[in-house]
């Protein structure tokens, strides 16, 4: 790793004040130190925001609740009321990564966090996403890779905590010093690898993430989040699945069906929710959900099990969320 | 039938069991065979210096009893001092540089930039690389440097005053590559118009505990370094005596070591001696090929191994780390650690080859085999060593045998030994179609097995699977689950060989305070030697084990076995047995003046010395050694041949697995395994049970995760790291029930065996395949099991597959 | 080894916002982000470092580039030592400081082999920078035995023969500490959870599982 100056800034306007010259913000930096070890990313100085008590914290209000960009995924995950009301939030952060990863990382490190895609985190491959004209992927090696709406670049969004951010209509919010703070829909944070292939979201360089707004769910709200992996114990999504139920007794008002490791962003599946909107969740509307999430899917050449997987995830999920099924064995522990 | 040990390069390293050539011996009754089962005497003729016959483990006091890890305190608490661990005064760390690129002429390497970075002590560039095959002919290739064969083939190094320098100046050396066509993908490689790894044939020297081929001199096509043909009668007669005919392919994955603690070295060179600090399974390896390398007498290099972090095969020699950080350490005048990362851990340091087999085994109705024939291709990288063909040769009788074995050279680096080197490929092809066999003539899987295996050991492992409740909770019809998740069980057998390390010593000294200490440079590899070593003495002294003070793992001691091929225990206890039971003799000698007795009255047991004239009442070992007339005897042995090499037998075990196969997302969990194994005399029963489960959980890994994967158009290992190189983790480990029969073969003093190789890992796979063919009747012929391909296999057409 | 006690048990506890099951969690939101010992530390040594580093804006602690001296709380005592910006927590211990119980094996945070508590919660010190440790309380391995005393888990894996190599262990234990020190009462599925973020090459899980839950039942009897 390359050294660096290091601010270590314990208030947000101390933080903004230093976002200037390349600056780069680290948080947890579980995600930008593997980076810097691994040489993609070698930058000379770092804002560190890790300090900042005022980030941290989850706050419920009238609305619903506001999460500090600082607070852990641990913390998430084991906080009773995102536990009881945003259970899909507390299964995406509870099953990201490692037990030790979670007491580390922070959820805006994660909604920020880089593609995992290792062409993307070698630093032999100067991909498109570091600024290069070539893809690697599509003709390497793809088996982890997006199955849609990929464009020039297949790697998949890395973010679990993202899934259930979009199925949860979350708002980020971004601090700078000139522009104080605004708002962005998480459905409009992230930038699809065709609009720019050298940008992953909207945040700018001078701004700070500084905080997680969700609104409160309508009542009769039921969710859940699982991720597949090829293994249970630490495992990066091969298939994940966000579901939220707006249920008005048996019938399911509202559907939101969130996917993550299918496209280089997180999306919804307009065809899986249309499926469910209106009915009463069974197996064969859970199926048929499932089955409509595929529309469009184009696998590449190593990764068509992923249309078969996804599926049964949602599936799964559906099932779970409603009460239906229990968290599945073959998801992640 | 004939033993064709395919890997013969272990035999070179480790000498089989020879004539024993003493010319005053004696007779002695040993035990033989298994407790409970078929346990009876045997009349041995052994040397009369051989101490006196052991029973059987139950009338024992210290050996055969469950004991606890004698440095297992140090372990817990963080006090054991692996080889990253060492610090000396002045110490500098070192750093490789590597080839980015495949296939590669160095032209030019400019160390200006580091030489003069701050911090740096010493620049070293590699002109002589160890590892790999190498050219039949060295003048096909003239460069001054090594040309490039594989991604992370080490250049030079650096070592400075920190570790950060270290990295800082690396980075700054500059190399200048021609780059030749490369190829990493053994289908494309077998092709005619491939890139060539070598510009004409290559052989490998075989590497310490069983890496590397045995066959030199075979023919070599392109990149196809074979076939090692190996026949036994004719094997289209035997398939024309054929009433049944099974004919698979299989594939299996490279397989990286990918022990939690790296290669790496502290070396020291002084004037006087160059003082090595290695992770090795082999002090006495290290040794020899520094003193060879650097042409120093052995005398003038010691290797220190107090503490590995694991192997698995991998860490014999110096390799290219301990000779780069010896050089670096003599050029800046200072020791040098070089630990790997683990980037370079997985390209550099070893790998479990591929393979690529047709199996062909040809019977009669009532199961005898009339023919085998297997025909294996196989990457060893730049290496050679990818045979898988020991389960197929050793497991079964059979009348006729066609061996043909193949490696394939890509542009990757060398394979090493690895946990029972070719058999978890072999036994993988091999138990599935035993399981084929039986299915198509109609047999029970345990009778046939029963007809064609003669291990008297496994015969009765089977019976004790026969009356197992996981094998009897087994329908035997396959597919039978209706639901997604559909259950299956399945078994393999296992077969390893008694290779011993004749070159095994030790000393044993018995001081004034009734102390006792056992000295071998013997390493312990995380298989519990130290806990085994101080049993012996327990037992001859009649000490608690852990008052017996053990030092290995120092070439100052006596000379000690390289860890490989499941031969520490085997070749090693013997020897110690030996020295404790001389130097008690030589203890009651010298407290005999004093007792007022000839030596040839006293006799030592249960910790007490005894009077056989009944001149005195038994006294305490402790209080008898006061009365030594000198401060400390000692006596030293070294491993005597096997009493009776004739009788030799193999090791197995059979293992079943229990998997619940969800056929929707393609997921294999093992829920349970049962694991019958044969270790000779369990010395310490709970290490056996831990290697084991090691071996178990190692085997699941790899069938069902681990994948090296190289990119095909750079040649560069897109998952050099732990997270997306996937091993095992705490929720894929299933319930395992261990059961050892103890089985005595009357071979040595205390009649050990070792388990290292046979612990599971050889049957694994077959297990798991087998019991996946039970639950959804469907055969899975390729590794690793991922989702993409338990899918693919499930997708194949079939009747009884549910619809999405 | 019954009465063990682990050095930093005295030190005053933090608000817990769940407070289930007595898990004390750092806290969160105003204010509460860390101990009061750990943030009387945290002033003083970046008061001290302040009165050399003049010019610095307000809320902003500057590090350069060069190694500089810092001061960490490790097993309840204060260390000095040079660190860089680039150097991590658990090269600072090794080398450093010579603590060479903590391993690092495949530094990027996957295998857990370099596991210590911060403030009580494990993390994987490969991937936390040691100016981030300034402040807070470190245990590592070393401090979880005196010469004459070994927590109880440590004791059981040594029953259990809960090792092999022994190279993950100083990080499973201190895995497997930290879930009991939180839950007395695990499950083996709890042990699971804990510990599925470290990895052991040669398969010694069953009796992981084995030792922590043993270790709990005595523990808690103790407590």
């Amino acid at each position: 790793m390359n050294s660096f100056s290091l601010a270590d800034c314990t208030t947000v306007e101390a933080a903004l004040s230093q976002l200037k010259n390349g600056a780069v913000v680290k948080a947890g930096g579980v995600d930008l130190l593997d980076r810097m070890k691994n040489g993609t990313d070698t930058p000379n100085r770092l804002v560190n925001i890790r300090n900042i008590r005022e980030l941290r914290g989850i706050q419920s209000t009238p609305d619903g609740v506001t999460i500090g960009a600082l607070t852990t995924l641990a913390e998430i995950a084991d906080d009773p009321t995102i536990r009881a009301q945003y259970t899909i939030l507390s299964d995406a952060c509870g099953h990201a990564a490692t037990p030790h990863i979670r007491n580390m990382a922070t959820i805006g490190g994660n909604v920020l966090q880089e593609l995992q895609c290792w062409y993307f985190r070698s630093a032999e491959f100067q991909c498109i996403r570091k600024g290069k004209e070539q893809c690697f992927a599509f003709s390497g090696l793809n088996q982890y890779h997006a199955i849609m709406d990929y464009g020039g670049c297949p790697s998949v969004a890395p973010s679990s905590s993202a899934v259930a951010l979009l199925a949860l209509n979350a708002t980020i919010e971004l601090t700078s010093a000139a522009k104080g703070k605004r708002k962005v829909a998480i459905q409009n944070f992230y930038v699809q690898p065709d609009a720019n292939p050298h940008r992953f979201n909207v945040k700018a360089d001078e701004e700070l993430l500084t905080a997680i707004h969700i609104p409160k769910p309508a009542p009769g709200t039921r969710s859940a989040y699982q991720k597949y992996g090829e293994k249970e114990s630490h495992d990066w999504a091969i298939a994940d699945a966000g579901i939220l139920l707006e249920m008005d007794g048996d019938i399911c008002r509202r559907a939101v069906v969130t996917m993550g490791a299918a496209s280089p962003v997180v999306r919804r599946s307009k065809e899986a929710e249309a499926v469910l909107t209106g009915k009463p969740i069974t197996r064969d509307t859970a199926r048929a959900a499932g089955k409509a999430s595929m529309t469009g899917a184009m696998p590449l050449s190593m990764n068509g099990y992923k249309v078969q997987l996804f599926p049964i995830a949602i599936y799964r999920t559906i099932l779970l969320a409603a009460g239906q099924m229990e968290r599945d064995p073959s998801a992640a522990g | 039938m004939a033993t064709h040990t395919p890997h013969s390069t272990l035999d070179a390293l480790i000498n089989v069991a020879g004539d024993t050539t003493d010319a005053s011996m004696k007779t002695a009754k040993m035990p033989i065979g298994i407790p409970g089962f078929t346990l009876h005497e045997e009349e041995r003729t052994v040397p009369a210096s051989e101490p006196p016959v052991w029973p059987i483990n139950k009338d024992l006091s210290y050996v055969g009893k469950p004991q606890e890890r004698w440095d297992g305190r140090a372990k817990a608490t963080g006090r054991a001092r692996y080889t990253a661990d060492v610090q000396l005064p002045g110490m500098l760390y070192a750093r490789f540089v590597n080839s980015t690129v495949p296939h590669a002429r160095v032209l030019s390497i400019d160390t200006s930039a580091a030489e003069s970075y701050p911090g740096v002590k010493s620049v070293h560039v590699i002109e002589k690389l160890l590892g790999g095959a190498v050219l039949r002919d060295p003048t096909l290739e003239q460069n001054r440097y090594p040309i490039v064969r594989y991604v992370g083939q080490p250049i030079a190094a650096v070592a400075a005053t920190t570790p950060q320098a270290a990295e800082d100046a690396a980075a700054k050396i500059k190399v200048k590559y021609e780059t030749l066509p490369f190829v990493v993908d053994m289908d494309q490689a077998r092709e005619k118009d491939s890139p060539q790894v070598f510009p004409g044939a290559a052989d490998q020297a075989g590497t310490a505990g069983g890496g590397g081929s045995s066959a030199s001199g075979v023919p070599q096509t392109g990149n196809v370094h074979g076939p090692a043909v190996h026949k036994q009668g004719d094997v289209e007669q035997g398939f024309k005596d054929a009433d049944v005919i099974v004919d698979a392919h299989y594939t299996t994955q490279v397989q990286t070591h990918s022990a939690l603690e790296t290669h790496g070295v502290v070396a020291d060179w002084k004037p006087d001696l160059l003082t090595v600090y290695a992770s090795t399974q082999g002090t006495a390896s290290v040794r020899e090929e520094l003193a060879a390398y650097f042409q120093l007498p052995m005398s003038k290099v010691r290797v220190i191994t107090e503490f590995m972090g694991g192997g698995f095969g991998a860490k014999f020699g110096a390799g290219n780390p301990g000779v780069v950080a010896a050089t670096l350490s003599r050029k800046a005048g200072a020791p040098v650690r070089l630990m790997l990362d683990r980037q370079e851990e997985h390209l550099s340091v070893g790998n479990r080859p591929s393979s690529d087999q047709r199996l062909r085994i040809g019977a009669k109705k009532d199961g005898t085999i009339t023919a085998i024939q297997l025909i294996s291709f196989g990457t060893a990288g730049c290496g050679t060593g990818a045979g898988c063909a020991g389960p197929a040769s050793n497991l079964y009788k059979w009348a006729t045998l066609h061996v043909e074995e193949n490696d394939v050279f890509i542009n990757a680096g060398p394979a090493a030994a690895f946990r029972a080197p070719g058999h978890p490929q072999g036994a993988f092809a091999l138990e599935q179609s035993i399981d084929e066999l039986a299915a198509s003539l109609n047999m029970d899987l345990l009778d046939l097995r029963d007809r064609i295996d003669e291990n008297p050991v496994r015969r009765v492992q089977r019976q004790i699977i026969r009356e197992s409740a996981i094998w009897k909770s087994r329908n035997p019809r396959a597919n039978a689950d209706v639901g997604p998740i559909k259950r299956g069980i399945g078994l393999s057998q296992s077969v390893w060989y008694r290779h011993l390390a004749m070159d095994s010593a030790a000393e044993v000294r018995v001081h004034k305070d009734g102390s006792v200490e056992v000295l071998s440079a013997v390493q312990d590899i995380g298989s519990g030697i130290k806990t085994v070593l101080a049993q012996i003495l327990a037992e001859q002294f009649g000490v608690p084990p852990a008052q017996v003070e053990v030092k290995i793992g120092d070439t100052n001691y006596p000379v000690g076995p390289n860890s490989g091929g499941s031969v520490t225990t085997a070749s090693l206890t013997p020897a110690v047995r030996d020295a404790a039971w001389q130097a008690a003799q030589k203890f009651l000698a010298s407290v005999a003046p004093a007792l007022g007795v000839k030596a040839s009255d006293l006799t030592l047991t249960d910790g007490m010395v005894r009077s056989a004239s009944g001149k005195f009442q038994p006294i305490a070992f402790r209080s008898a050694a006061a009365r030594m007339d000198t401060n400390q005897v000692s006596a030293q042995s070294r491993r005597i041949p096997d009493y009776d090499p004739r009788k030799y037998d193999t090791y197995g075990g059979v293992d079943v697995a229990e998997v619940a196969v969800d056929t929707e997302t393609g997921r294999i969990h093992v829920k349970h395994v049962l694991a019958v194994h044969d270790c000779g005399r369990p010395m310490n029963p709970v290490a056996v049970i831990s290697q084991i489960n090691g071996g178990v959980i190692q085997g699941i890994s790899y069938t069902l995760f681990e994948h090296r994967l190289l990119d095909p158009n750079y040649g560069i290992m897109v998952n050099s790291n732990l997270d997306k190189y996937k091993i095992a983790g705490s929720y894929e480990v299933p319930k395992i029930e261990v059961q050892l029969t103890e089985s005595y073969i009357g071979q040595s003093s205390t009649d050990a065996s070792g388990i290292g190789e046979a612990a599971g890992i050889i049957s694994a796979g077959a297990a798991i395949a087998n019991a996946f063919y039970n639950a959804t009747g469907v055969r899975i012929r390729q590794m690793p099991m991922t989702p993409a391909v338990v899918l693919a296999a499930l997708n194949q057409p079939k009747p009884q597959m549910e619809a999405l | 080894m019954s009465d063990h006690q682990p050095p930093h048990r005295e030190l005053p506890e933090t608000s817990s916002t769940t407070g289930n099951k007595g898990i004390t969690r750092r806290g969160f939101l105003k204010g509460a982000g860390i101990t009061a010992a750990g943030t009387a530390l945290l002033d003083g040594v970046q008061s001290l470092q302040q009165e050399a580093q003049a010019a610095t804006p307000k809320g902003v602690m500057e590090y350069g580039a060069e190694a500089f001296p810092v001061t960490l709380n490790i097993n309840g005592k204060e260390h000095a030592l040079h660190v860089e910006t680039r150097t991590m927590l658990a090269e600072a211990l090794r080398i450093g400081l010579g603590m060479t119980g903590t391993k690092i094996s495949c530094d990027r945070g996957a295998c857990s082999s370099c596991t210590v508590w911060l403030d009580k919660l494990p993390v994987n010190s490969c991937m936390t920078l040691a100016v981030d440790a300034i402040g807070h309380r470190v245990t590592t391995i070393e401090g979880l035995s005196t010469d004459s005393e070994v927590h109880p888990v440590q004791a059981a894996f040594v029953r259990h023969d809960a090792m092999q190599c022994g190279f993950c262990t100083p990080g499973m234990v201190m895995s497997c500490a930290a879930l009991i020190e939180r839950n007395p009462h695990p499950t083996e599925r709890d042990v699971r959870v804990a510990i599925s973020g470290n990895l052991c090459r040669c398969g010694t899980y069953p009796k992981v599982f084995a030792a922590t839950l043993d270790a709990a039942g005595q523990h808690a009897t103790k407590a």
